[in-house]
């Protein structure tokens, strides 16, 4: 068996050598495969490489990644191991040493493998996918690779829209992945037995299970510079494909017994995901409606892993996970199901996404043991205008209310999240930003002057991140502000906040032109994406790393043009690159909603009205609850 | 239920004999190359799993009561090293030892494990003189000539700026009985709190006086052998030194 071998020297020589050498608690090592491999080179199992494009630290505070390694290492017929992106320094010593990138599990190299899955939690990770195909040695193309080479498979958000990246996976799984790639491994398996003869005919057996895309089955066709729809390249090739998801969470493989790392990773504790989707449909954001529909696990099951992973992980923290905590309905079942469970063990919770009001405040109390720490609002948007357009269901009156009474319990830290360059936004709407920051900051005085208490230095802290149109959601059509918009909105918006007890972060704005492009791309952005890497670019969403003016310049290259991308798209008489992916909600409903986002008419959560956005074609969850 | 039975011990009983289990590990492998404070949270967490008492310090931001005789740098493997773990109840060291050497990742072991009352001494300040085995081609002559220096000057960071310091007295000795292989090479050094040795300075003092070649110096396995306590040549068992 092949095994990747790197000397001491070498792997002392870059920072956090731990990142590179697997041995963790919980981490699977097949014995009966390895034991195949090392007589016979080879095995009858599956082996999967499941690959995640960015350093190690951050792959392993990722859930999906526990998840389907568990799911794949449950199948008898399979081995998955877990391969990450060298950081920088490990990239130039494999490239001096001539070392291929190989998995932490046996250390074999990528290209013995026969899945290479990628997971893309976000557009900017796309270079560093190049990267590691570059290391592993594997054909970039679908079309430059051999029967023998990995099937190279990919999924995640960003798979919806895959087209910019198209050209490089052989396939991309829509949706939630746990049964899905059970059913494409085995397919797979199959393709093995069988001799691993015919890679087109396994492709297109694939293309037939719900939810998987095979890029290379179809061809983009485009007229005057403009994306026209896709050309069936195989008579069985399906019209659209859509996004597999799990019906009833209960009953689905959960990973108590993750992988430990023996190194400090970003988030670095054990994780209960306690539902998906998001009831609430903010207009700007993918995943209140590629998740959808909303469909909890029950607080019995919650509580009962909760305690398991705890006492298999050994972590004092355990997060709880989902897109907006306080809509979960057991809520108060868990919390005070686990809060009793972990008395006197040391171990703490992280609610994440909580909405401030008097029983978060309470629950913030008793989970965190130390330190009151801050509270976070995402108004998104500075006046109830913009807010109704976004259909950010907060208003001014539910923060300040909420704010009296932290401020009353002893809070005096406050973290604001806004967008800059959301549809329809004026300079009156970036003003408002700030009139809200200062607005609390005298609330803050008044509560303390009202209360007696003594009142300190509040810390208020307004961050800003540019808008970005996104696939799937009703401003997917939508212009994106210019470089100027962005810069001037950030400038006036830093001078109206000049307060010493506000503070103000704002993010580049380059970056976020980059991703614009990347996340309403199409197929021709495969070969810049290229020549990018080639040029250089990787981890790019590591701000340090990225490099704008490079990525201009290839676009260029290619006849392309930032604006071309971030114009958008008009409603009525053009394609979407991704029109062929169907998450359930239907383009018909992402239209209403854009009428009405331009009419500043709000629509209600899931669980007050139901708006058949078309999710209900799942026939579970949200959709199907009594109102 | 599991979960509950622990968190009543982990409350501290007072007065108890015995309750600090004193163990030697050893660390060797992959896991020998994540740094010292990843390697405690390794063993906090493999003890938790393990659902042993552990003690928490008390106050603001509590801590597992563990205490490691010396910090062990990144990339050295270790055959003797020591660690103290405080528990909220007497448990047996034997079966301490197997719970959590079960909840261990590969290349981390804990044996010969004894119980305790709480050490006068802290465990970090009995520890003088660390035995090392240095391993790289032809390491032996070279390295036992470093003895025969007077004074060996290295250039060392402090506090941003590089001070010379001469390491030749943190040299103690050679092993007993060296071993025949030349590309071995067993030393002690003076180790701990107060004079500390580094194997990497001692292998960069290796390049700069006797020439060595840089590479082979960066791919020698070190080994830390065993710890102690007492003072060259009067070395003293560190189970003893309560
Ligand atoms: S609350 Fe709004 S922004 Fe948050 S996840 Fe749900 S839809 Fe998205
Ligand atoms: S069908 Fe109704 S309840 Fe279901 S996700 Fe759509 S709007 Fe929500």
């Amino acid at each position: 068996m092949n095994q990747v071998k790197i000397s001491r020297k070498d792997l002392m020589s870059v920072e956090s050598p731990g990142r590179y050498v697997g041995g963790e608690f919980g981490s699977v090592i097949k014995e009966n495969v390895l034991e195949q491999l090392e007589k016979t080179g080879t095995c009858k199992e599956v082996r999967t490489a499941f690959c995640f494009p960015d350093v190690y630290e951050i792959g392993m505070s990722n859930l999906a990644l526990q998840i389907l390694y568990k799911c794949l290492n449950d199948m008898e017929e399979c081995w998955c191991e877990r391969v990450f992106s060298p950081w920088v320094d490990m990239d130039a010593v494999m490239r001096k040493s001539n070392i291929e990138l190989y998995s932490m599990e046996s250390k074999s190299p990528l290209k013995d493998f026969d899945v290479v899955a990628f997971t893309l939690g976000y557009e900017m990770c796309y270079t560093n996918v190049l990267q590691m195909l570059d290391l592993g040695k594997i054909p970039f193309r679908t079309k430059d690779r051999k029967e023998n080479d990995p099937i190279v498979v990919c999924g995640g958000p960003c798979a919806y829209n895959i087209e910019p990246m198209a050209d490089f996976f052989d396939l991309a799984m829509m949706g939630e992945g746990e049964e899905l790639i059970v059913e494409v491994t085995k397919i797979i398996k199959k393709y093995k037995d069988e001799g691993k003869k015919d890679r087109k005919k396994l492709l297109v057996e694939l293309s037939q299970l719900e939810g998987v895309y095979v890029p290379s089955l179809y061809e983009p066709v485009y007229e005057d510079g403009r994306y026209v729809g896709l050309n069936k390249l195989h008579e069985s090739a399906p019209d659209t494909i859509r996004k597999r998801i799990i019906k009833d969470l209960d009953n689905v493989p959960y990973p108590t017994n993750p992988v430990i790392p023996n190194i400090r990773i970003i988030h670095d504790r054990a994780y209960l995901e306690i539902f998906r989707g998001c009831i609430r449909g903010c207009r700007f954001c993918q995943a209140g409606f590629i998740y959808r529909p909303v469909r909890e696990k029950s607080s019995e099951t919650l509580c009962r892993q909760g305690i398991e992973i705890e006492h298999n992980t050994g972590y004092d923290e355990l997060g709880i996970l989902s897109l907006s905590s306080s809509d979960y309905t057991g809520l108060k079942e868990l919390t005070d199901g686990l809060l009793e469970a972990f008395e006197g063990r040391h171990t703490s919770l992280s609610l994440p996404s909580l909405r401030i009001d008097n029983f978060a405040l309470d629950l913030m109390e008793k989970v965190s043991q130390t330190r009151k720490s801050g509270l976070t609002f995402a108004p998104e948007a500075g006046t109830q205008r913009l807010r109704d357009v976004i259909n950010k269901g907060i208003c001014e009156e539910d923060i300040m209310k909420s704010l009296s009474l932290a401020f009353a319990g002893g809070w005096s830290t406050v973290k604001l999240y806004f967008m800059l360059g959301l549809p329809t936004e004026t300079m009156e709407d970036v003003e408002g930003i700030a009139d809200l920051a200062r607005k609390i900051e005298k609330l803050y005085f008044d509560v303390c002057r009202e209360q007696g208490i003594k009142a300190r230095r509040p810390e208020i802290t307004v961050s800003t991140s540019m808008y970005i149109p996104k696939p799937f959601t009703p401003f997917q059509w939508e212009k994106q502000n210019t470089k100027e918009e962005f810069l001037q909105k950030q400038s006036h918006l830093r001078s109206l906040l000049k307060s010493k007890n506000i503070k103000y972060i704002w993010h580049d704005v380059e970056t976020s032109l980059w991703e614009s492009v990347l996340a309403r791309g199409d197929r021709r952005l495969c070969d810049v994406i290229e020549d990018g890497y080639r040029k250089g670019c990787f981890y790019d969403a590591w701000d340090d790393h990225f490099k704008y003016d490079t990525w201009m310049e290839t676009l260029t290259e290619h006849g392309l043009t930032w604006e071309m991308f971030a114009k958008g798209f008009d409603v009525d008489d053009e394609h979407l690159p991704w029109e062929h992916i169907d998450v359930g909600v239907n383009m018909s409903f992402f239209k209403k909603e854009r009428e009405k986002a331009y009419r500043e008419e709000i629509t209600p959560p899931c669980r007050t009205k139901c708006s058949a956005c078309g999710a209900q074609c799942f026939k579970v969850g949200e959709c199907y609850a009594p109102k | 239920m599991l979960q509950n039975e622990r968190s009543l011990e982990m409350t501290r009983q007072q007065h108890q004999t015995e309750y600090v289990v004193r163990c030697l590990f050893e660390r060797v492998g992959v896991a020998s190359f994540v740094g010292h404070l990843d390697l405690m949270h390794t063993f906090d967490r493999a003890i938790r799993r393990a659902e042993m008492p552990i003690l928490y310090t008390q106050g603001y931001n509590p801590r597992p009561m563990m205490v490691f005789a010396l910090p062990l740098g990144v990339g050295i493997d270790t055959l003797g090293d020591y660690v103290d773990i405080s528990l909220s109840r007497v448990v047996d060291a034997e079966e301490f030892m197997e719970k959590v050497n079960n909840n261990l990742p590969r290349g981390v072991k804990l044996y010969g494990g004894i119980n305790i009352d709480e050490p006068k001494n802290s465990l970090m300040s009995v520890v003088t003189t660390a035995m090392y085995r240095i391993k790289a081609p032809g390491v032996q002559d070279p390295m036992l000539r470093l003895f025969e220096k007077d004074e060996i000057k290295v250039e060392k960071k402090s506090k941003g700026k590089i001070v010379e310091t001469d390491i030749r007295p943190l040299l103690l000795s050679k092993a007993q009985k060296m071993p025949e292989d030349k590309d071995i090479c067993e030393l002690y050094v003076c180790a701990g709190s107060v004079k500390n040795l580094r194997p990497d300075v001692l292998m960069s003092a290796l390049c700069k006086y006797e020439g060595y070649d840089e590479d082979a110096a960066a791919n020698a396995e070190v080994t830390r052998l065993s710890l102690f306590g007492g003072e060259y040549p009067k070395l003293l068992d560190i189970k003893e030194l309560l």
